[in-house]
């Protein structure tokens, strides 16, 4: 393997700039984790403005912090408030809050932060090597394997995603659709633009995210009821000691490589591997009874798995330009915004981005490990404000925010649209998450489809002789039809069943 | 007819709650703590711990008076809580620990002591540590 | 906590703890579940989401008539997409045109809209419309009326009138707080944007 651009990665992440960044990333993400309300996502989505202005390798150093330092900020309040900051954290709360009782909040939060440390350390390692073999497979790929990819990509992201699966498909439909909006690449001729010359050139991404994500997070959260407060809680013994460090050892080195593997699947991602980490680990253990209760390796895994996952979740954005989830989707949109096409080609035409951006992340590691202890207090006490101050700053960011991004007003507009709509489809149950990813995807998928119809004469039976394609078809049909069968054959036995309990209850 | 304090851990909280304590034992009456963060935030220095929370409950047991705490949140301002909990259980005495504000302080933050002291329409006890 | 989430459920099977072979302490479990941890990932699923729900307070689940009217304008979004992309041309798979995607995408559209309407009963993801959700409308209201005035008086009165009603009405903040931390942010918002950053966001001052 030819090393001289992996090093020459490293070259760019020592800059200042770059480490500032990714410093400020990291400290964002961390906060971002904490604090409940908005997400990485919505996060990445509003903070899109900030990255016009700067290098895209900066950007994306600083994006790719954000996101592996929620994972981390997420744990400090499920182990110390039982309060899940992150979807990815939850689990967490079993074994780091029976923990933080016995007054070993601090070994909790150590073990956690070298799990996260070590789990995303490794990821980045194995994603050093996978990566470019697998843009080097890539290359090959014609559009018959990009039409496949991302209906795959986007069944996957939809069948994961939070709510019900018929719901995510529809709005990944939806959003496919509002990538039709606009020019027609091939035939020049308007689509749905209704006469408006700032729908002329199509949807643009920044608005739609920020809305979607942003402000309509903030939205929904209004309706939130307060939950309990809690007095503050103090860390007292800061570090794990050396028998919970060897006894969580398995569960870390079990969880890189569950996290690692399972964050590489589109739709599967951290909050996924957090779970099937605790699972495994529960299992496994010749004393399951002692998990709830304060077992080191309910906390160590997961912490793990979920680092791991959110670092190679990368590999198919950086790799096939595929986003995994929805975080990608909106990294994906930055890169656009900076003129890079996500792609397998992104690692040999743009070396210094692609490797500034996975050694950033060696680096965005060790400041996550440094930082964490000693900042606990200062992120406790982060919490002590209200969401109602800081909702109308987040809202007042996002409208000002977006308005840098062309001078226009019409974009104001268009994010408070999209706002409306995103809080709409989180109060009804479809999942934002997919429509953007399809919205991303949306231009790939039809231009990839339309030139595969023309390469196969209007035979779309054509994706089968290709075996690439063939292959990630079968998997789509799978996917899309499996539980479906499923549902429908234990729906009948089901009814029988019920009979037969109200015949017992009587 | 009871006794009402509004706690926070402080030292103005403390010396509220040992006064409350003995007006409740001289009136023999019922003692309700009102220690009610600000709604919204998972965390606030208003809650009293744990410990604090048991001390209290201590006290109250070795001098035979019950102790009815409420750590409800509550959204808008502290003194209309205070006085809204006073009519609900019909306090005969409020207590409520002073603490010294700057005259920029109480222009920027207002006081709800004050507040309560000149709105309420029953006893108030103003205690300092 | 947030709710843009990635990936929050494995892939399992929908039919969930009604599944053939699953014993009629079926909800037993699912009770216990929440007490003692969980040990199949199906288990920990569950209590998962009795966790996150316990944390997040939300309003009660929406009823079969709120499900069929959004089953009813996926289905209505369909078929106007349908006329639309008709409209463009509907071309053929040898010569796809420029509304055949949009059509192909309609009629899947319209497709899954009335599968929509098909379980509407049995759907429970939805959340009822409730008191709470005229804060909502509150909150847009003064994002409407920021961006109808931003171009006419400047931002900072918009933006301090929005601050307010979010800190006061929507916040539950005191007279005194809203007021000075209105100020406060749009001072900031000043300096950064307009002083610092020489954004040319139409302003007054």
């Amino acid at each position: 393997m030819d090393l001289a651009p992996v090093l020459d990665g490293f070259t760019v992440v020592l800059e200042p700039t770059n480490l500032l960044y990714c410093l400020i990333g990291v400290v964002v993400g961390m906060l971002v984790g904490v604090l409940p309300g908005l997400g990485p996502a919505a996060t990445i989505a509003i903070l899109l403005p900030i990255t016009i202005g700067i290098e895209p390798v900066t950007a994306i150093i600083m994006l790719a912090g954000i996101f592996y330092g929620a994972q981390y900020g997420g744990t400090i309040t499920s182990v110390l408030l039982k309060l899940p900051g992150e979807a990815s954290s939850v689990v967490t709360v079993f074994d780091g809050h029976a923990l933080a009782r016995q007054g070993k909040a601090g070994t909790a939060l150590g073990i956690a932060a070298i799990g996260s440390f070590v789990g995303g350390t490794v990821s980045i390692i194995a994603l050093t090597f996978l990566a470019p073999l697998v843009a080097g497979f890539a290359l090959d790929f014609g559009p018959p394997e990009y039409t496949a990819l991302a209906l795959l990509g986007i069944l996957l992201v939809a069948t994961v995603s939070s709510g019900s699966r018929l719901k995510a498909v529809v709005a990944a439909c939806i959003g496919l659709l509002l990538a039709t909006v606009g020019r027609d690449a091939f035939t020049g001729g308007e689509r749905f633009t209704f006469g408006s010359l700032n729908l002329a050139d199509g949807l643009d991404f920044v608005p739609i995210a920020m809305g979607l994500f942003g402000l309509g997070e903030i939205l929904y959260n209004l309706e939130e009821r307060h939950t309990a407060a809690q007095a503050p809680a103090k860390v007292a013994n800061v570090w794990p000691s050396r028998k919970d460090l060897r006894q969580s050892s398995g569960a870390i080195g079990r969880g890189s490589v569950l996290g690692f593997v399972l964050g590489i699947l589109p739709g599967g991602g951290a909050t996924l591997s957090s779970l099937a980490a605790y699972a495994v680990e529960k299992k496994r253990s010749k004393t399951p009874e002692r998990f709830g209760n304060g077992a080191v390796e309910g906390v160590a895994g997961p912490e793990t798995a979920n680092n791991a996952a959110a670092t190679s979740s990368f590999i198919p954005l950086l790799t096939l330009g595929i986003p995994a989830n929805a975080t990608m989707a909106v990294i994906f949109g930055a890169l656009l915004i900076q003129g890079v096409s996500p792609g397998p080609q992104l690692v040999t035409q743009e070396p210094e981005l692609f490797w500034g951006v996975v050694n950033s992340m060696y680096i965005g590691n060790i400041l996550l490990l440094i930082m964490s202890i000693p900042l606990v207090g200062l992120f406790v006490k982060i919490l002590r404000v209200r969401p109602a101050i800081l909702a109308p700053i987040t809202v007042l960011i996002t409208l000002i925010g977006v308005y840098t991004v062309n001078n226009s007003v019409f974009d104001i507009v268009l994010v408070i649209v999209f706002g409306v709509l995103g809080y709409l489809m989180k109060k009804i149950g479809f999942d934002p998450g997919p429509l953007l990813l399809a919205f991303v995807l949306g231009t790939l998928l039809e231009d990839s489809l339309r030139r595969s119809l023309l390469i196969f004469d209007g035979d779309a039976t054509g994706f089968f002789t290709r075996p690439i394609s063939g292959t990630l078809l079968v998997v789509f049909l799978l996917v899309a039809l499996v539980p479906m069968i499923r549902a429908a054959m234990t729906r009948r036995p089901t009814a029988a069943q019920q009979n037969d309990t109200s015949k017992e209850l009587v | 007819m009871t006794v009402l304090v509004g706690y926070v851990p402080t030292p103005e909280g403390d010396a509220a709650f040992a006064a409350a304590l003995q007006e409740a034992r001289r009136r023999g009456e019922p003692l309700v703590v009102l220690n009610s963060p600000r709604g919204g935030a998972p965390v606030s220095a208003d809650v009293a711990p744990e410990d604090a929370v048991r001390r209290m409950h201590e006290r109250a047991g070795a001098d035979g008076i019950a102790l009815d705490l409420r750590q409800n949140a509550h959204s808008g301002d502290a003194a209309d809580e205070v006085l809204r909990v006073a009519q609900e259980v019909d306090a005969s005495v409020i207590v409520i620990g002073l603490r010294r504000r700057s005259p920029v302080g109480k222009l920027l933050m207002g006081s709800s002591a004050q507040r309560i002291l000149l709105d309420a329409d029953r006893p108030v006890l103003a205690v300092k540590p | 906590m947030s709710s843009a989430r990635d990936g929050a459920r494995t892939p399992g099977s929908p039919g969930g703890s009604s599944a053939a072979g699953a014993t009629p302490e079926g909800d037993v479990v699912t009770t216990r579940a929440a007490e003692t941890t969980p040990s199949t990932l199906h288990d920990l699923e569950e209590a998962v989401h009795q966790l996150e729900h316990d944390a997040e307070h939300r309003p009660p689940p929406a009823g079969t008539t709120t499900n069929l009217v959004v089953a009813t304008l996926v289905v209505a979004l369909g078929a106007a997409a349908l006329v639309g992309s008709l409209s463009l041309g509907a071309g053929s798979a040898g010569n796809p045109g420029s509304g055949t995607w949009p059509l192909v995408l309609s009629i899947v559209i319209i497709v899954l809209g009335l599968g929509l309407a098909a379980t509407a009963r049995t759907t429970s993801d939805a959340e009822r419309f409730s008191r709470s959700s005229w804060l909502v409308l509150a909150g847009l209201a003064t994002m409407v009326v920021f961006v109808a005035l931003v171009s006419v008086i400047g931002f900072e009165i918009p933006a301090a009138l929005l601050a307010f009603v979010w800190l006061r009405f929507l916040g539950g903040e005191g007279w005194r707080t809203s007021i000075v931390t209105s100020i406060g942010v749009v001072v900031a918002f000043y300096l950064i944007f307009v002083a610092a950053l020489s954004v040319p966001i139409p302003h007054l001052f």
